[in-house]
């Protein structure tokens, strides 16, 4: 298994798929929407951001190796339940740093650049952050290697759940037979994580099973009455480069010189968190959603 | 996309990997071009007035729009809605939304009949709207 990545191998396939997606969509075989500014924005960040992966690759893969020499268990690499229990541990591992990803800005800064499309095709799956080792997130997948699963053991599921995570971003496929749905992230799952709709803010963070959505208490179905409007709270208003991929970094550093005694919740509040509560967090969307719902509602019961 | 990692080892730039770079460089190129083909002439239509309500609506429920204006190369809007303005400028195929204070979009001034709009953020720092006269005469101070 030497120098086995799943994403290099996947590449190949990456390519060939958004160009099918692209061409049965212009023949309208099947539902896919692309923009050429949108598209060439989405795949720059992904080939740059596979560049700037290399640059704290070394660094997180040498931290464990460290841990991995003071490890509890020596987890055998070449046994089938080693595989199993890696696959369901990185698994969790994916869930609580993607929470983690949505909930704290620190955070939010790097894996917004992926949620920054209004649209949602193959190439959205492509949109990846140029930060993220800056972000330092990697640090979550250490512990893997405190217990015994070899560094590279990890690093290969990590492969194989991005891989994984590729083609779920799309518009072509509706629902899929109910068992999967129940068990696996899928289309429909993660439409509603893309989605900006209040009620679907902060949902579905599953990387290859939903069953943690589910179990940690963020699981949303896609409603047939509330179609997903993809994107960011606040969408971006320009296709430059550099702002999109560090938008989010540049305003915190900004909110942080104009308020620096404010530093803690400008870095670790929730993304739009403000002293005075002037912007909007995720939660003030949902609240103020759910007394809208409830408005109506009384309404509708009293006509 | 293209990594190469090796067991035990950390990532190693070498001639093999920069072909694997310059290969995906090309197919991103390509991938762009056959985007650009398969949605010539289908982006966008200019924004009409319902198409601009249903967009504020959805951007900022609750809010009443008071008065509407919309720009005459069909690339956005401008509402008022109380103390505030309600600002929709495209971005691809879809919108942009932002607000800001009724008295600082009335302050601005029109050039060549576009008004140009500081929203002070860094993902939309302004907005560039064709509006012909600016601010309108029956609101003009
Ligand atoms: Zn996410
Ligand atoms: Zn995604």
């Amino acid at each position: 298994m030497k120098g086995f990545d799943p994403v290099t191998l996947a590449t190949p396939f990456f390519i060939i798929t958004v160009i099918l997606e692209i061409v049965l969509a212009r023949f309208g075989a099947l539902k896919a929407q692309y923009e050429t500014k949108d598209t060439a924005v989405s795949l720059t960040m992904g080939l740059v951001s596979s560049v700037a992966g290399l640059l704290t690759a070394g660094a997180s893969f040498a931290a464990a190796m460290w841990i991995y020499q003071h490890r509890l268990f020596t987890i055998p690499m070449t046994a089938i339940w080693a595989w199993i229990l890696v696959f369901l541990l990185e698994d969790m591992t994916y869930y609580w740093f993607h929470r983690l990803s949505h909930e704290r800005r620190f955070w939010w800064a790097a894996h917004v650049n992926h949620h920054s499309s209004q649209h949602y095709n193959l190439s959205t799956a492509l949109r990846q952050t140029w930060t993220g080792g800056l972000a330092g997130t990697w640090a979550l997948w250490l512990p893997l290697s405190l217990i015994g699963f070899p560094p590279a053991m990890v690093l290969i599921q990590k492969g194989v759940s991005l891989v994984y995570q590729y083609w779920i971003h799309t518009e072509a496929i509706r629902r899929l037979p109910r068992p999967i749905e129940a068990v696996f992230n899928t289309p429909s799952h993660h439409r509603v994580h893309h989605a900006r709709n209040p009620r679907y803010l902060d949902r579905n963070y599953a990387g290859i099973l939903i069953i943690w959505d589910r179990m940690f208490g963020t699981f949303q179905p896609e409603l047939d009455e509330e179609a997903c409007r993809y994107g960011l709270v606040h969408n971006l208003g320009t296709f430059n480069i550099v702002r999109v991929a560090f938008h989010e970094w540049i305003g915190m550093a900004q909110d942080i010189a104009r308020q620096p005694r404010h530093i803690l919740g400008w870095l670790f509040g929730a993304p739009g968190w403000t002293p005075d509560g002037s912007r909007d967090t995720s939660a003030k969307l949902k609240a103020e959603w759910a007394a809208r719902q409830a408005a109506t509602e009384s309404e509708r019961e009293a006509a | 996309m293209t990594r190469r990692r090796g067991r035990g080892q950390v990532p190693r730039v070498n001639s093999a990997y920069l072909i694997q770079l310059a290969v995906s460089a090309v197919a991103v190129g390509l991938m762009i071009g056959l985007a650009a083909w398969a949605t010539r002439g289908r982006g966008a239509p200019p924004l009409d007035e319902a198409t601009a309500r249903r967009w504020l609506a959805d951007e900022f429920p609750g809010r009443e729009v008071e008065s509407l204006w919309i720009a005459t190369d069909g690339l956005g809007a401008l509402a008022k809605s109380g103390d505030r303005a309600l600002i929709l400028t495209r971005v691809g195929d879809g919108y942009a939304a932002r607000q800001i204070d009724w008295s600082k979009a009335l302050a601005a001034r029109a050039q060549d009949g576009r008004v140009r709009i500081a929203l002070a953020d860094v993902t939309a720092p302004k907005a560039v709207l064709a509006l012909g006269v600016w601010p309108p005469k029956e609101l003009a101070a």
